[in-house]
């Protein structure tokens, strides 16, 4: 009881003096939401198209002939490549523009690459080259896409004279071959010349094998047709939320500015305890290292709770004013604060820590900032990607927190992912709590 | 006087040490009612540690301390110690509340017209003068009977002195006891009943003022 009434008594002294400091306090909320703003920015730039450089080494002219049909190789190329920025460089020019990392990936069209697409007897090679790491393996996603387009758009070409040869053989009329000019016969009329010779054998055995030709030849061309026209992705946009409106950006708001502000909150208040000479006064016997931490996370969850609940309704009103789709789920706010008071008093028990460690106010909260980036940033990192990252993360509040304000805002059925992040949480403030009742001697006795 | 006078705090070989340095060697030290002691020596002497000590404010690596039955320790420490941001009265009702003094407004109240603090200005805002009497007002708030004050006019302009050593004498004359430490001869030789001299961690000296006026001086 004692403990509870000293930690109430301390953390009532921290909000007044809070008050007292409002630019501290504006500061501390703004900071974090230009952050989550700018990491915002980058993360839904994620999707920019990354640069790609090309090497001709086949010295493909701009239109070239394939069985008599003029194509625009390197037009189809840029054409294709819609999800990279394309940029044509010598091979010199793209070997240092990828050591230095301009660009992420090098297509070399080799030698003799036409030769081989003309002959349709060896299939042609393009060549690719990039960078470790990082977007590498979305970069090679790409280029597959991009050879799949040209591909694609080669087959089709193709097939659409397959098509015309079929229809003229079938139907008759006039062609081109070669740069001359010629009429074809055609099965049909081929058949009606055929008619005026009924008393011929020979033309009625002809006739028959006009009628399996033109049976097969049908059936060729429907079949033509249909593979020059494979199944096509319909998009449709303005279907969803704009990334800024997202659940995911809304998590991320929640948790990078509470994350910040809690850590360099709790760091900051802890120290100045030290800075102002009191921390002695209480460390004998005034009040308990319980009492002190208790305080401390209290005044941190107190802060994230209002902060929290600020950003949830400044979003909302976004989402209601504007008739962004689907709303704000008012619903599950209580849920959403519940993360929160969790959340922050993790990271209340962090800041105790990292305050009581530093040796006054300043270098707690840069302490705080130095360890909130970290945390933040290796809980953006997608698990899948880097698993240590993933590990590590896990030991920090961040990451719990992001995925149950996600999840409790807008999942269906949420209960799967905030319960065991919630324990999460629970158990970071337990395990962070202890070593930072551990380390507070430090503070108390100067 | 002493040979009737209640021991109010003692210390049983205690000392201090700070991985291999030793800050305090193993010291005994008694503090009876009615006594004004001084705690002098060099910066680094052991002082602070000492009476940091005594106040509980730091754990001892070796040895005891103990407070007779209810006999209560005030703490001055060398900087002044409350919260900026509030005032004086907020300063004193906290403190108050955490020492468990009943009606705190009340105690606040007292020690605010007894020191002649402006209440509700924020302390911050104070002169060093009346921050160090703030300091001295929240260590007498529980009433205590020992009063452990380090360097307590150190920072002060004489007139703010003379009302230090006033509240000091006024605390001794009601049957407390006062453990201070000082750099300055003259002070000592006038408030001390006792003096106790470190150098380097260890007692150097403990005797009346007269005796140590005569080892001070001696080669």
């Amino acid at each position: 009881m004692r403990t509870l009434r000293a930690a109430a008594l301390l953390t009532r002294k921290d909000l007044v003096s809070l008050r007292r400091a409002p630019l501290v306090v504006i500061l501390l909320a703004c900071y974090p939401l230009l952050i989550a703003g700018l990491v915002g920015l980058v993360a839904g730039y994620a999707n920019a198209r990354p640069r790609v450089a090309v090497v001709d080494l086949d010295h493909i002219r701009h239109t070239t002939k394939i069985a008599g049909h003029t194509y625009n190789i390197k037009g189809a190329i840029d054409e294709v490549a819609k999800n990279v920025r394309i940029s044509w460089m010598s091979k010199a020019e793209a070997e240092q523009a990828l050591r230095t990392g301009k660009v992420v990936g090098v297509i070399t069209i080799p030698p003799g690459f036409l030769t081989d697409l003309k002959s349709i007897i060896r299939s042609p090679t393009l060549e690719f080259e990039t960078a470790r790491g990082g977007i590498s393996p979305r970069v090679t996603q790409q280029m597959q896409a991009l050879v799949y387009n040209l591909n694609r758009k080669l087959q089709e070409s193709y097939l659409k004279d397959a098509i015309r040869y079929i229809s003229l053989i079938r139907h008759g009329g006039r062609a081109s071959f070669l740069g001359s000019d010629y009429d074809v016969l055609g099965i049909d009329k081929a058949r009606a010349l055929l008619l005026k010779e009924k008393r011929n054998p020979s033309a009625a055995e002809v006739t028959r094998f006009l009628d399996t030709a033109e049976a097969a030849l049908r059936a060729s061309q429907i079949s033509a047709r249909a593979v020059a026209q494979p199944i096509k992705l319909a998009i449709e946009t303005n279907k969803g939320r704009s990334w800024l409106f997202s659940a995911q950006m809304q998590a991320y708001a929640l948790a990078l500015t509470i994350s910040i502000l809690g850590l360099a909150l709790a760091a900051a208040v802890t120290a100045s305890e030290r800075d102002e000479n009191v921390a002695c006064l209480l460390g004998r016997g005034l009040v308990s290292k319980l009492s002190l931490l208790g305080a401390k996370v209290a005044l941190a969850t107190i802060i994230s709770l209002m902060v929290g609940t600020g950003i949830l309704l400044a979003f909302g009103a976004i989402v209601e004013i504007g008739g962004i789709t689907g709303g704000q789920p008012w619903g599950r706010v209580p849920l959403v604060l519940v993360g929160v008071t969790l959340f922050g008093a993790a990271l209340g028990a962090i800041g105790t820590l990292i305050g009581a460690l530093a040796r006054e106010g300043r270098s707690a909260t840069l302490g705080a900032l130095l360890v909130a980036l970290p945390i933040v940033l290796l809980g953006l990192v997608p698990r899948e990607i880097v698993p240590p990252a993933g590990v590590v993360s896990d030991f920090f509040p961040f990451s719990h927190g992001e995925r149950f304000f996600g999840s409790a805002l807008y999942d269906l059925h949420p209960w799967a992912t905030v319960a065991p992040e919630a324990l999460w949480l629970l158990g970071l403030l337990a395990f962070w709590g202890a070593v930072a009742r551990f380390v507070l001697p430090r503070l108390t006795e100067g | 006087m002493s040979s009737v006078a209640e021991v109010l705090l003692s210390a049983r070989s205690v000392s201090r040490r700070y991985g291999r340095l030793a800050a305090l060697a193993p010291l005994d030290l008694e503090l009876r009612s009615g006594e004004s002691v001084a705690l002098v020596g060099p910066n680094g002497a052991g002082k602070s540690t000492l009476l940091s000590l005594l106040a509980g404010s730091l754990r001892a690596s070796e040895g005891r301390i103990s407070v007779t039955g209810a006999a209560k320790v005030g703490w001055l420490p060398q900087r002044p110690a409350h919260y900026g941001r509030l005032s004086a009265r907020e300063n004193l009702v906290l403190f108050a509340r955490l020492e468990n003094v009943g009606d705190p407004e009340r105690r606040a109240a007292e020690l605010l017209e007894r020191f002649s603090l402006p209440g509700d200005r924020p302390s911050a805002q104070l002169s060093v003068g009346n921050r160090q009497r703030l300091s001295l007002a929240i260590a007498l708030l529980g009433d205590p009977n020992v009063l452990l004050l380090d360097e307590p006019t150190a920072s002060l302009d004489p007139k703010q002195r003379a009302l230090m050593w006033q509240e000091t004498e006024r605390h001794v004359s009601e049957g407390g006891a006062v453990l201070f430490s000082s750099q300055n001869p003259e002070e000592v030789e006038r408030h001390a009943t006792r003096v106790i001299a470190l150098d380097s961690g260890k007692l150097a000296f403990s005797g009346g003022p007269g005796e140590y006026a005569v080892w001070e001086r001696e080669p």
